[in-house]
This record gives C-alpha cells, sequence and structure tokens, in this order.
C-alpha cells in the first residue's frame, strides 16, 4: 500500500524565495505586455522567444547536470517553477515536453553525444521536442505501434507515422517509439525500441490537424524511409518498453494535471468576488481543499523522482484527481452564470472560460484516459 | 519519537488483532468480558493517557502522534471508544484537570446548561460510548469564558441516540448532576478542530481497511465463470475507491506532519472536507461492489461503512468546512487565490 502513499513535504524558506523570484519575474513579463495569459497554455501557448528568457534565467533544465548546462537544482525547485508558470497561464508551450520529459530520458538513456549535443540547449530554451508515442492505429494500446527501425548499413531506416504529435510544427525533435523486432507470443513489450529523430530530417514530414476549437498544435507526422545515423537510437534496442513507462511517470504527475485552467479561476473570483462571499464561499471553499490537496500530492510526487523513485503509480492518481478538479471547476464556474449570466461576465474572462469548456475534454484523454489511470491503479491493487 | 511511536503501534496492533473480531463488535456491554480484557491491555499499555502531560503520569507525546494509533485502531475496527478518550484526556490534561485514568467520552455539543453552585442540569448531545463509562467531558461558555467540565453521570436520563453508528451513542438529560471539574479551556484548544482531525484520521483507518474488504471480496466472488475482480467495471470502482483514499491520506499527512497543528484551520479544513468527501464515495462503492452480503449484519463492511456515515458528519460535514475555508479566503484577506494557495 505504500504505492498510495503521498508523505508531506515542507516548502522551505529556499523554495518560497524562488517562489517569489518566479513570480515577479512573470509581473514584469506582463506589465511589459510580453504575453497574454491564456487557458491551457502548457499545450497551446508556444512563445520561443519566452522558452529563451526561461533559459537564461536557469529554469529550464533545472535538474539537469552542470557538465551538459544544466542548473543541477532540485526536482522540488522545479516543481515551484513550472507551478508558478501555470498558474499565470504563461506560454510554456514551446518548451514544455523537452523540459519535463524528452531532457531527463536523454539524460537518462543518452549516450554521451546525444547528451553533450542536446541537453545545452533544452536548457537554453532553444531546443524543442514532440512526443512520438501515439498512432493512428495505437492510442492507449501503446504496445501496438507499428511505426518500425530497420537495420542498415551504418544505421536504422524509419517508417510509419505518428499522431497527435503536439508542438511537432515547432519541435526539432522527437522521441519515436518504434518497433525493432516484431512482438513475441508471450510478450507484446518486447522488440520496441526509442529513437531520437532529427524533425528537420530529408523524408520526414509534419502535417497539421486542426483541433475542434480551431487551434493548431496537433500534428501528423509522417516518417517516409528516414535514414537514421546509428546513434539515433536512444538506450538499448528492444528496451524501448521500459523506457516509455517511466517517460510517462514524468509526464503525468506535474502541477499542469490541474492547473491547466488556473488563470480563469483566479480571473473569474477577483471580477465576482463581492457576489461570492455572499453566496459562493461554499463552493470556493470546496474548490480550495481539492486544489491544495492536489498540489500536495503533486509536491510530494516531487520529492519522489528527486529520490530517484519511480512513482508511476502516484502518478496516475494525481492525474486522475487533477483532471477530475478542472473539469467540476468549470462545471461550478458554469453554474454561477445562473446568477451572473455569462454575456455580462467582461470579455475576457467569457474567453477564458470557453476556451476551458471547450478544451476541458482532452484532460482526461492526454497523457493517458481515465481508463488507463484506472487500470494502472487496478493492478497496482492486484485486480488484474 | 518515530521508534517509539512505531513499538506503540505495534504493539497496539498486537493486541488489537489478538481481541478484536467481529462477534465482539457485536457486543459492545460492559459486561463483556472480552471487551473488559481489551480495554486492560489498552490501559497497560498507556494510551488512554498517551497525549497527557507528565505532571499527571500521562506519556506528553504531542496529540499528533497519537492519529496513526487511532487510525490503526479503526482499521483493525477495535469497538472501543479510544480515540473519544485520549482527546477528553488531552484537553483535561492541557485545561490543567488530572484525568481519569480509565474510560472517558465526550458530548459533541450541548444545550439549555444552567449551573448552581456545583450542580449542572440541561442537556448532553451525541455522547459515544455512554455504555462503558460515566465520565464525560464537555466544553461550554460561561459568561463569555469557554469552559472544560467534567461531571459523572449517575444514573440521570440517557437515551440511546438512533444514529448512523455501529458505535453506541447518546444523549443525556442532566438534572442537577455534579460538577467534578470545572476550568478555563487553555486558549489553544479548539474542541471542533481537533475533533474533525481525529474523526477524519478514524475515517482514513476505515477507508482503508474497506478497500481491502472489497479488494478481497472481489478477488474470491466469482459471477459468470470469473472472478469479480476481472471484470473491468469492478476494477475501475475500485481505482475510484483508492484515488479518493489516497487524497484523504495525503491531507492527513499534512495536519500529522506540522506538528503544532493549532493555527492550522485551513489545513484541518482540507482534511474533514476530503475525507468526508472520500467517506461518501468509498461507502457508496463498496457496497455496490459487495452485493447483497455487504448489506448485512453477519459480514463486517456494514459495521465500517456506518462509522463513516457518522464520523463524516460529526464536528462539521464538508458544507460546513468549505463555507469556513471559503470565506476564510474571500473576505479575511486582500490576497488573490494563488498567494493565497502558496
Amino acid at each position: 500500500m505504500s504505492k498510495f502513499k503521498f508523505p508531506s513535504i515542507k516548502e522551505t524558506n529556499d523554495l518560497s524565495n524562488l517562489r517569489k523570484e518566479v513570480r515577479n519575474f512573470i509581473t514584469k513579463s506582463l506589465n511589459h505586455k510580453e504575453f497574454e495569459p491564456s487557458a491551457d497554455a502548457w499545450v497551446f501557448s508556444a512563445s520561443p522567444e519566452f522558452s529563451k528568457k526561461l533559459g537564461s534565467m536557469g529554469w529550464l533544465g533545472m535538474s539537469f547536470p552542470k557538465k551538459y548546462g544544466g542548473n543541477e537544482r532540485t526536482a522540488l525547485e522545479r516543481y515551484v517553477v513550472t507551478e508558478e508558470l501555470l498558474a499565470s497561464g504563461a506560454p510554456v508551450a514551446a518548451h514544455w515536453i523537452a523540459d519535463r520529459q524528452s531532457g531527463s530520458q536523454i539524460l537518462r538513456y543518452g549516450n554521451e553525444e546525444q547528451k553533450k549535443s542536446i541537453i545545452p540547449k533544452i536548457t537554453a530554451g532553444e531546443c524543442f521536442f514532440a512526443i512520438g508515442m501515439s498512432e493512428p492505429d495505437s492510442g492507449s494500446d501503446l504496445a501496438s505501434v507499428k511505426t518500425k527501425a530497420t537495420k542498415i548499413e551504418n544505421g536504422w531506416k524509419l517508417e510509419g507515422r505518428k499522431i497527435w504529435s503536439t508542438g511537432a510544427h515547432i519541435a526539432n525533435y522527437m522521441i519515436v517509439l518504434v518497433r525493432t523486432n516484431p512482438a513475441s507470443e508471450k510478450n507484446r513489450h518486447e522488440g520496441l525500441s526509442q529513437f531520437l529523430v532529427d524533425l528537420s530530417l530529408p523524408n520526414v514530414s509534419v502535417k497539421g490537424i486542426p483541433d475542434m476549437t480551431g487551434q493548431r498544435h496537433f500534428n501528423e507526422t509522417l516518417f517516409d524511409n528516414v535514414i537514421l545515423s546509428e546513434d539515433a537510437l536512444l538506450g538499448v534496442e528492444g528496451k524501448g518498453w521500459s523506457q516509455v513507462v517511466g517517460e510517462l511517470a514524468l509526464e503525468r504527475s506535474g502541477p499542469e494535471r490541474f492547473l491547466s485552467h488556473f488563470t480563469l479561476l483566479e480571473s473569474f473570483i477577483n471580477e465576482f468576488k463581492n457576489i461570492l462571499i455572499k453566496s459562493g464561499s461554499k463552493l470556493i471553499g470546496k474548490l480550495i481543499a481539492e486544489l491544495q490537496t492536489l498540489r500536495r500530492m503533486s509536491f510530494s510526487i516531487a520529492a519522489m523522482l528527486q529520490n530517484g523513485e519511480s512513482p508511476e503509480t502516484q502518478a496516475a492518481f494525481v492525474k486522475e484527481l487533477g483532471n477530475k478538479f478542472e473539469k467540476t471547476m468549470v462545471e461550478t464556474l458554469r453554474e454561477f452564470s445562473n446568477i451572473i449570466p455569462l454575456y455580462e461576465w467582461p470579455s475576457q474572462l467569457q474567453n477564458l472560460f470557453e476556451d476551458a469548456t471547450l478544451r476541458i475534454p482532452s484532460n482526461s484523454l492526454r497523457g493517458g484516459t481515465t481508463e488507463i489511470m484506472k487500470g494502472i491503479i487496478a493492478r497496482q491493487l492486484g485486480l488484474r | 519519537m518515530n521508534e517509539e511511536l512505531s513499538i506503540i503501534l505495534e504493539t497496539t496492533s498486537k493486541i488489537l488483532n489478538k481481541h478484536v473480531d467481529h462477534k465482539l463488535r457485536q457486543n459492545i456491554d460492559n459486561d463483556n468480558s472480552d471487551l473488559i480484557n481489551l480495554w486492560g491491555e489498552i490501559v497497560q499499555l498507556g494510551l488512554p493517557k498517551i497525549a497527557v502531560k507528565d505532571k499527571f503520569n500521562g506519556s506528553g507525546l504531542p496529540l499528533s502522534t497519537t492519529l496513526p494509533i487511532i487510525k490503526l485502531s479503526n482499521n483493525i475496527g477495535a469497538p472501543i471508544p479510544l480515540s473519544e478518550t485520549i482527546l477528553s484526556n488531552y484537553i483535561l490534561s492541557e485545561s490543567d484537570i488530572n484525568p481519569p485514568s480509565d474510560i472517558i467520552t465526550y458530548a459533541i455539543d450541548a444545550k439549555n446548561l444552567k449551573i448552581i453552585g456545583d450542580k449542572i442540569s440541561g442537556e448532553l448531545i451525541s455522547v459515544p460510548y455512554l455504555n462503558l463509562t460515566d465520565k464525560i467531558v464537555f466544553i461550554t461558555e460561561i459568561e463569555k469564558i469557554k469552559k472544560v467540565i467534567l461531571i459523572e453521570n449517575s444514573g440521570e436520563d440517557k437515551e440511546l441516540k438512533k444514529n448512523f453508528l455501529s458505535e453506541p451513542r447518546y444523549n443525556l438529560k442532566l438534572n442537577k448532576c455534579k460538577i467534578l471539574e470545572m476550568k478555563p479551556i487553555n486558549s489553544r484548544i479548539n474542541f471542533k478542530h481537533l475533533g474533525a482531525i481525529v474523526r477524519s484520521a478514524q475515517m482514513i483507518g476505515s477507508m482503508e481497511k474497506i478497500l481491502d474488504l472489497c479488494i478481497d471480496y472481489c478477488s474470491q466472488r466469482k459471477q459468470f465463470g470469473r472472478a469479480l475482480s476481472k471484470f473491468q467495471a469492478i476494477q475501475h470502482q475500485i481505482s475510484e475507491m483508492a484515488v479518493e483514499l489516497s487524497a484523504s491520506s495525503a491531507a492527513l499527512s499534512t495536519i500529522t506532519n506540522s506538528g503544532d497543528f493549532y493555527k492550522n484551520k485551513k489545513d484541518i479544513a482540507i482534511l474533514k472536507i476530503r475525507a468526508g468527501a472520500a467517506a461518501g464515495k468509498v461507502i457508496a462503492i463498496s457496497h455496490q461492489v459487495h452485493g447483497a452480503i455487504g448489506f448485512t449484519q453477519e459480514y463486517e463492511l456494514a459495521y465500517f461503512t456506518r462509522n463513516l456515515n457518522s464520523w463524516r458528519n460529526d464536528f462539521g460535514n464538508e458544507s460546513y468546512w468549505e463555507d469556513l475555508l471559503g470565506k476564510d479566503f474571500l473576505e479575511n484577506n486582500n490576497q488573490n487565490l494563488w498567494e493565497y494557495l502558496t
């Protein structure tokens, strides 16, 4: 049952000071109109300039070794920085995936050359990544991927397509999960490998897929017999499954799982505080309780990552609960429009609300569906 | 301290596991020798006075230390007033009253109290386990001073209160009952806050047990030719219970580790809200996956779910604390939400 424990971690003074530092930086950026706060900013709102600025502040690749241009700070420090950025709706989408998972994945499994050439650029906010997991015929059932890499002289030939690759149109690299060998009858997880693919290579094409809100972040990425050098292999041939599972733990436990629409909640409260005092304190109290619990759970996971643990199950808890919280939050605000009709809300708040309403269904799909999260938990409970 | 606590926990666990079974839970009378033996060992271990000051012959451990013990007791489903006794004795000791050494309980509420000389009349509401003890602590305001009062109930009108609880609970009419002790309460102590914390720990202990019961039952019970646990619909329901439980445990560990939680109204509110909400879901799901057997007295699930139903309402239900927390943020400061949270 220890998989379900979330030890309480206190925020030290150093962390609180870092928080203030980031907050001041954001306030300045807002005052200089460097960005407009937006909902779901880590998916939709990309600004390579802003990412570069964060890099120069030392707030990307925070825990990476100095040897590779990193900052050797703790996972808890990184947590504080990402929380502040998310809460303000800052445009962090460009570097998000590189900073959250791809960099760590390269540091863990990559060879010296890969580390030396890529990690410093991630840390500087100059190198962006996309995720190469889902395919047209492989969504939740990730082990069924068909994209394959075949060994050729001095390298590999990559063939297949990846889909829903958020940000691939501005990314430099994609970590691609492929079959290097057919699955064995007993174990479908065998024969998978990860490749580090430079998206500027010949025969790679990235095609946008507008999402239901009309915005572009999704892509389909086609690999039409792309020739890769030998050292494009990331980690060990045939060990792609265990590698990708570790990557998913990094992907699921962070504060973006419950702070994607925080700017909406904050603006809503600032706008209607006087009315809420009279008739909404219970609703707001309920949201505060859930949000604060989620922050603690996620912070606790950051400490586990710091200790070198692999909190895959705990990550599933945070993702599941966080997705639910955001849905409840938007629904709570919707019910409030009974008191003040939506058309009387300030237009910026209306926009945030409508954006959130439309985007909410994707929360419990991306990074693993509710069904997959519950399946992971059920397995840990011994039910599967 | 940690080592001391883990020894106490281990010993408590041994004692409870030796004595507690479902038969005992169904016979909580003061002449049940099994119950008397169990309580005797609890006293020998020093648990009733674990958070009582040294000068009153207690162990002097902070109240937060007792939460894992209380949680354990309700995980095993011990039908004894352990949390009531620990909390009552703590409040007495902190208010400089020497606590009695055996079972003691409290009244969650009191009304129409009148004091004349050293006698008190009025009504005490929701007194757990009054069948096992006649010593009651309660708190009331007299001339704008909050006071702790200790009485001994001697053949007053007591009425078994209909309650969700598996455990007995009473209302009591006092008619010129003798006051044993009355002192101003230690100003740090807020009975409702402490009660909310303790009840939450009890709920979490019980929910852990309920989760285990569901896993065991669904793994053994076969329908349509396979174990219930192999049905995805069942797996997902049980996973949801685990999610609720993990969130409640996280809220509890914040309180347990905060040491001095007297000023921590926010985190207490969060804990009671989270545990109370989880209890609602856990009750519904656990009964759903158990089917009719869970609805019987013979099977132990209902012992735990009935307690949850009651405890989530004690010391303020979710609505009470949500309102309080919402007001704390909306009314008392000029911070925006993010500043308030961080």
